[in-house]
């Protein structure tokens, strides 16, 4: 009885050896900074290094603590900044839409082939994963080009008389983000196909289902679950994404990925940076409970 | 006569590999038909060809006289209730069952009123609210029957449907489906690997081996008079002899049996040939044991006590083995290890076997 306790007890914690690694890594290496962003975000612009105020300053005695709200009045009510996240929103929404239509029928396609051909085929979609994501995108500005690969084909092949401007617009931004994060949306929609109970849909078929409606009613609902978590792998890090609209997008596009790097860089002001990553933080949080909750709900 | 449901010369291959090799079958209307067999035997595969799953290499699939072979499974008259019972996990009990009924575009009350109809008769009434991943075994078997029958099918396929229940819910549940398809008078056609399931449930039974069927019959045909060795050791348990040539003696057929060591005797039937030899099987059950007199010599080599029935295991003096039984009636064996033992039965038990 007693060897049965302590092994228990054991087993116990070694479970929560495993658990707490992460946890301490994301303590240490998210949270931490994280709280540091947010202080900075409170604090007031100086010229010097670090280039922000501190916010306690001791006066004798008394320690003073000195929270600096006008960052954050300033960025819930500039014009630039509200366009810049409302533009991150709508570039996000879109292509993440528009991935879903790409990639679901792609996993559709891979979920239903033999076997053996379907691990060929999901090694094809994670390929571009080994070459960096810088050199892709920097490969799409060759490709998009006025005098890129793609006009040179589409005047080659007499669809239009003058080289389109593609590159530096909204266009080139959203290929560059489709094209990179198209696995991400992929992979869990496949994963769940996949393993999806074939007998389902005869059993839908067998109640007078024709093919289509069995895909409608049975297939598509219980694949529910993979399709909301490639929409949160993909919504999230694209409404934050930087490079691909710094590379690709035009000056008119800003996207607020973008906006934090020029304060943080070019404006050297850390604690206005700060506020638009906490502000955007906070944005993303109602997509991820939002999800988080459809799964767990999915699950039950 | 046209049957109800007509197999013709029916063929499945796959590859190389036949999987149903040329079937012919009538079903008639209100059978409770089983198609009987080990796993791999094709019967299976037979049923999806009934259900439109598969489509046949070859042959024909009639209901009603019509031609339905190439009828998809969709628009076919039947519904099947799948061994893993297939219910939808993402939809409540109730949605489950009013699936097919939704397809259909029926009314929103004829629904309801169907659905409460068919969960009256099965006891589900109560968890119509429920999702199948909250219920027992039992009950997620009653909503897959459910969710068939609402549907009013002309023919009910059910694939191995009890086979994840355990034993004593199984048994109970064949009851439940004889009743259930008396009082709906419609037409079952189950497949099972379990011979106790199929006697119990069936009006008539194929045996299928290889793709091909054996024999059909009313259980007590198939179980009395087996036409193969197959067919006789498949339903329940026997003891086969090889014999010679039968011999006519009045209403008596007599066979020399080298490997039962003696003569042995059968009834005269017209059916029998009398040039060519035959097996000799006869039913643990038939079979009687005396400590003298007449009969196959032996020593009981095992004894098995099972509470119903005494098994008996003696060895002849030919070197075979031949199983007996006994009811028990609450006495005592008299027979044990060991003991000498005449083995005898009346002639009407011994069924001569060709193949």
């Amino acid at each position: 009885m007693s060897t049965v306790a302590t092994s228990f007890e054991k087993a116990n914690w070694g479970k929560r050896l495993l658990i707490a690694i992460p946890y301490a890594w994301l303590l240490v290496l998210f949270l931490a900074p994280f709280a540091l962003v947010a202080g900075i975000s409170l604090s007031t612009v100086r010229l010097g290094m670090p280039p922000f105020e501190p916010l306690t300053a001791w006066d004798g005695s008394i320690l003073n603590l000195r929270l600096n709200f006008e960052n954050f009045l300033y960025v819930l009510t500039d014009d630039t900044y509200l366009l810049a996240y409302l533009t991150s929103l709508k570039i996000a929404a879109i292509s993440t839409a528009a991935m879903l239509l790409i990639a679901y029928p792609l996993a559709y396609g891979i979920a239903s082939c033999a076997p053996s051909s379907r691990s060929l085929l999901v090694f094809l979609v994670i390929v571009p994963f080994w070459s960096s994501m810088l050199i892709r995108v920097y490969s799409w500005m060759s490709i998009l080009r006025n005098d890129g690969l793609l006009n040179a084909l589409l005047l080659k092949l007499g669809l239009i008389a003058e080289p389109l401007r593609i590159l530096n617009t909204e266009t080139a931004i959203y290929i560059g983000i489709i094209y990179t994060y198209l696995p991400f949306m992929v992979l869990p929609i496949y994963s769940n196909l996949s393993s999806a109970d074939k007998t389902l849909i005869e059993a839908a078929r067998d109640l007078g289902c024709s093919r289509i409606s069995a895909f409608w009613r049975v297939t598509f609902p219980l694949s529910l679950p993979g399709v909301l978590a490639g929409c949160a792998l993909v919504f999230i890090p694209v409404v934050g994404e930087f490079v691909i609209p710094d590379l690709l997008g035009g000056a008119d596009t800003q996207m607020i990925g973008r906006a934090i790097w020029l304060e943080f860089f070019n404006n050297r002001d850390w604690p206005m940076a700060a506020a638009v990553t906490i502000v955007l933080m906070a944005l993303l949080v109602v997509p991820i409970v939002y999800f988080q909750s459809r799964q767990s709900r999915e699950r039950t | 006569m046209q049957s109800y449901i007509s197999i013709e010369n029916l063929a499945k291959s796959y590859g190389v590999v036949s999987a149903v090799n040329n079937i012919s079958l009538g079903i008639e209307k209100g059978e409770f038909f089983s198609l009987l067999g080990p796993s791999g035997c094709g019967k299976s595969t037979l049923l999806r060809m009934i259900a439109g799953f598969e489509t046949p290499t070859s042959g024909a699939i009639k209901l009603e006289g019509a031609d339905v072979t190439d009828v998809p499974a969709h628009r076919r008259p039947t519904n099947m209730m799948f061994q893993s019972y297939a219910l939808f996990p993402h939809l409540t009990v109730g949605r489950n069952i009013a699936f097919g009924l939704q397809q259909d575009g029926l009314a929103k009350s004829e629904i309801k009123k169907r659905i409460d109809e068919v969960a009256e008769k099965l006891q589900l009434a109560a968890m119509l609210d429920r999702k199948p991943a909250q219920l027992s075994g039992g009950q997620r078997q009653r909503v897959a029957l459910a969710r068939a029958l609402v549907k009013r099918p002309k023919v009910l396929l059910l694939d191995e449907p009890l086979g994840a229940l355990d034993k004593n819910l199984r048994t109970e549940t064949q009851l439940e489906l004889v009743r259930l398809q008396r009082e709906l008078s419609l037409t079952f056609i189950i497949v099972t690997h379990d011979q106790h399931e199929a006697m119990t449930v069936s009006t008539r039974i194929a045996i299928m081996k290889q793709g091909q069927v054996l024999q059909v019959g009313t259980p007590s045909e198939v179980y009395e008079t087996p036409q193969s060795r197959y067919v006789a050791k498949f339903l329940g348990e026997t003891n086969v002899f090889a014999g010679g040539r039968a011999q006519r003696n009045g209403d008596e057929l007599q066979i020399e049996s080298d490997e039962a060591g003696g003569r042995l005797h059968a009834a005269f039937t017209d059916r029998v040939a009398l040039d060519a030899p035959y097996w000799v099987s006869v039913r643990p059950e038939r079979v009687e044991l005396a400590t003298s007199g007449s009969g196959l010599e032996g020593t009981v080599e095992q004894l098995t006590y099972t509470g119903v029935e005494r098994h008996y295991r003696v060895r002849l003096k030919s070197g075979a083995t031949l199983d007996a039984r006994r009811v028990n009636h609450g006495t005592e064996s008299d027979l044990g290890v060991g003991d000498r033992v005449f083995a005898s039965w009346s002639p009407q038990a011994s069924r001569l076997l060709a193949e």
